[in-house]
């Protein structure tokens, strides 16, 4: 009798305990194949683990409407979060779902949005505040600069603005010329293209002491024209931002191309896995965006 | 016996996936809601799906529908950018879907160059276009009026459960009208008749003095004009438009509409057999993902069953041919 009272409490208090354990996250994106999105979902998926969480990844392989639809389904199966990588702006039919029925929705570098609880990204400000003040100390606060910018991309013009500040403090240093270039083609040729133009219009050695490009593409470009051009003995000081495959080969083969910062990917869906606990365990969200600490990369570091 | 399995193997089947789901979604699958979710999610589907049809029926293709919603979708929000007003925009969108059809139905029947062929170039056409038009780029935000992000959110209310309003769907609605037109025009038209004949036997009918060249031109205006109001529904749902969000379109309505053809006596297309494929697609789905099967497993479940479904109604019509 006291075997089976025990196998029924126990029983019992299994069945209890089961749905106030397992909390269920979806985890909805389009991006899945892409590596970044990788390193995301890698981060969450271990930090989740640890936090005892049934998580479900669904991948609608670049279909954007798809990702409204698995919201809709997850709602309806009774998720307790959802966790997006997609811009909020084109799944709000998606995100008044998930609002009406009280699911909360944490954006995995996904953009900011009244109905997402709360985004993890990256401060686009602070990485342009890395590679300027790396440009304005390299080449000693003087000099001729070219930046490479794109304001009709918000992530992007941000840190254009970030660099104009850094280099206006600097008297001695002066920016020739702030180059928008065509991005249809990924941006690379046309910032050569600009590039060359440039250096065919200040021929005098040390007449360019630096280039910030506010993105890798543009960096790539103006090292391939610096080397058409034989100029790359002259100590032009190239910087870049996001530190892709591309661009990291180029900075440690240890060229003009110097430095770029690294998001941390892995990082961001760790800390929105933490951002997903706060919000289950009712704290109130007053920051709703949440940036994660980025990395300088150099010579010293873009092996690894 | 093989006559039972062919006539309802499929509907059998069909009604399995759905008890199936029932039984491991015990408190959510059969709901109003998620029956609205589903009727939602697949209307896009269900209305390229249904156009398809129409071509199918002739024992033709459109393999430019999916480029042709993702051009739509871009002609109208670079219209609205250029702030023309929504209804000029969407009937512009409409417009090059009539167009681009038309120019399907003038390679396929004029030129008369494989339909297979001939759309698989214009598929290849209209996305260069939509990638021209917008330029590459996804348009959203401001530039998308309100009121057209709106329509795909909305629909009249039907009643409350759980304190949330229910509601039918405008997307769903839109889907409902195009079946029931294209069901009218195929089953109760001489036109949708004569269709049906060329699809039997297409040299028959040219003997019997149809005009076979117009009906198959005519037809595939169908198409496109479907093909850019599904595009136009994709992007009042997501609220933007770039020039590939279409694309998957046309694979999956090809398979909606195989799917039902293992449903009808004959084996021809016919639009609510469409509309039942269409719903089993979208059913496995809605299910697979709330009973948390990853979603690449998803796609290859979701292929299988189409393969079983079809394989089925072939080795059943096979039998079938053997005994006469």
């Amino acid at each position: 009798m006291t075997l089976r009272k025990t196998l029924i409490g126990f029983a019992a208090a299994a069945g209890m305990a089961a749905p106030l354990s397992a909390q269920e996250v979806a985890v909805i994106t389009p991006y899945l194949a892409q590596p970044g999105t990788q390193f995301y979902v890698d981060g969450f998926s271990a930090r989740a683990e640890e936090l005892g969480w049934d998580v479900n990844v669904i991948d609608t392989a670049g279909d954007v409407a798809a990702v409204i639809s698995r919201i809709e389904d997850v709602v309806t199966q009774g998720v307790d979060a959802i966790v997006i990588n997609v811009d909020p702006a084109q799944i709000g039919a998606g995100l008044s779902v998930a609002a009406d029925a009280g699911i909360p929705v944490v954006g995995m570098d996904a953009g900011s949005d009244p109905l997402v609880a709360v985004n993890v990204t990256s401060n686009g400000y602070a990485m342009a505040v890395e590679t300027s003040v790396y440009v304005a100390n390299r080449i000693g606060g003087e000099g001729n600069v070219v930046m490479f910018t794109f304001d009709p991309f918000p992530p992007v013009q941000v840190r254009g603005v970030i660099a104009d500040a850094v280099f206006g403090n600097y008297p001695d240093i002066e920016v020739i010329d702030r180059i928008t270039p065509d991005v249809s083609d990924g941006g690379i040729a046309d910032s050569r293209a600009q590039m060359e133009a440039l250096l065919a219009a200040n021929p005098e050695p040390g007449s360019i002491s630096a280039v910030w490009a506010a993105w890798d593409q543009p960096a790539i470009g103006a090292l391939q024209a610096i080397q058409a051009a034989g100029r790359e003995g002259e100590g032009i000081v190239i910087t870049g931002i996001d530190a892709n495959p591309q661009a990291r080969e180029a900075i440690a083969s240890g060229g003009n191309f110097e430095a770029s910062v690294a998001q941390d990917f892995e990082q961001i869906g760790a800390t929105t896995a933490d951002s997903v606990a706060r919000i289950l365990s009712g704290a109130d969200i007053v920051q709703r965006v949440v940036y994660v600490p980025t990395r300088l990369i150099t010579a010293a570091n873009a092996d690894e | 016996m093989t006559g039972i399995i062919r006539r309802f193997g499929g509907l059998a089947g069909m009604l399995a996936v759905v008890l199936f789901f029932a039984i491991n979604l015990p408190e959510t699958f059969l709901t109003a809601r998620n029956w609205l979710n589903i009727s939602q999610q697949v209307s896009m589907l269900a209305v390229v799906a249904a156009t398809m049809t129409v071509v199918m029926v002739m024992g033709d293709f459109d393999l430019s529908v999916g480029s042709m919603a993702s051009l739509a979708g871009v002609v109208a929000a670079v219209l609205f950018v250029q702030e023309v007003s929504i209804p000029v925009a969407i009937l512009a969108a409409l417009g090059v879907g009539l167009l681009g059809g038309l120019f399907n139905g003038v390679m396929v029947s004029l030129v008369g160059i494989l339909p297979f062929v001939a759309t698989l170039a214009t598929l290849t056409v209209f996305s260069g276009i939509a990638f021209v038009v917008s330029d590459g780029r996804t348009i959203f935000g401001r530039d998308i009026p309100a009121a057209f992000g709106d329509f795909a959110r909305g629909g009249p209310q039907i009643g409350m459960v759980d304190e949330r309003a229910l509601i039918l769907p405008n997307l769903t609605l839109v889907a409902v009208v195009v079946i029931v037109l294209i069901w009218i025009v195929l089953e109760q038209t001489s036109y949708g008749r004569r269709l049906y004949a060329i699809g039997g036997n297409s040299e028959a009918a040219r003997l019997a003095g149809l005009p076979v060249m117009w009906l198959r031109l005519s037809a595939f205006a169908f198409t496109g004009v479907g093909a850019a109001l599904a595009g136009l529904m994709y992007a009042s749902r997501v609220a933007s438009a770039n020039p590939t969000q279409g694309d998957g379109l046309m694979l999956t309505a090809i398979a909606a509409v195989f799917l039902g053809m293992t449903l009808t006596r004959d084996g021809q297309p016919r639009v609510l057999a469409t509309l039942a494929g269409v719903l089993v697609l979208g059913v496995l789905d809605n299910g697979l993902t709330q009973m948390r099967v990853d979603s690449y497993v998803r796609e290859v479940l979701v292929g299988a069953i189409i393969l079983i479904a079809v394989g089925l109604s072939a080795l059943g019509r096979r039998g079938l041919t053997r005994r006469a």
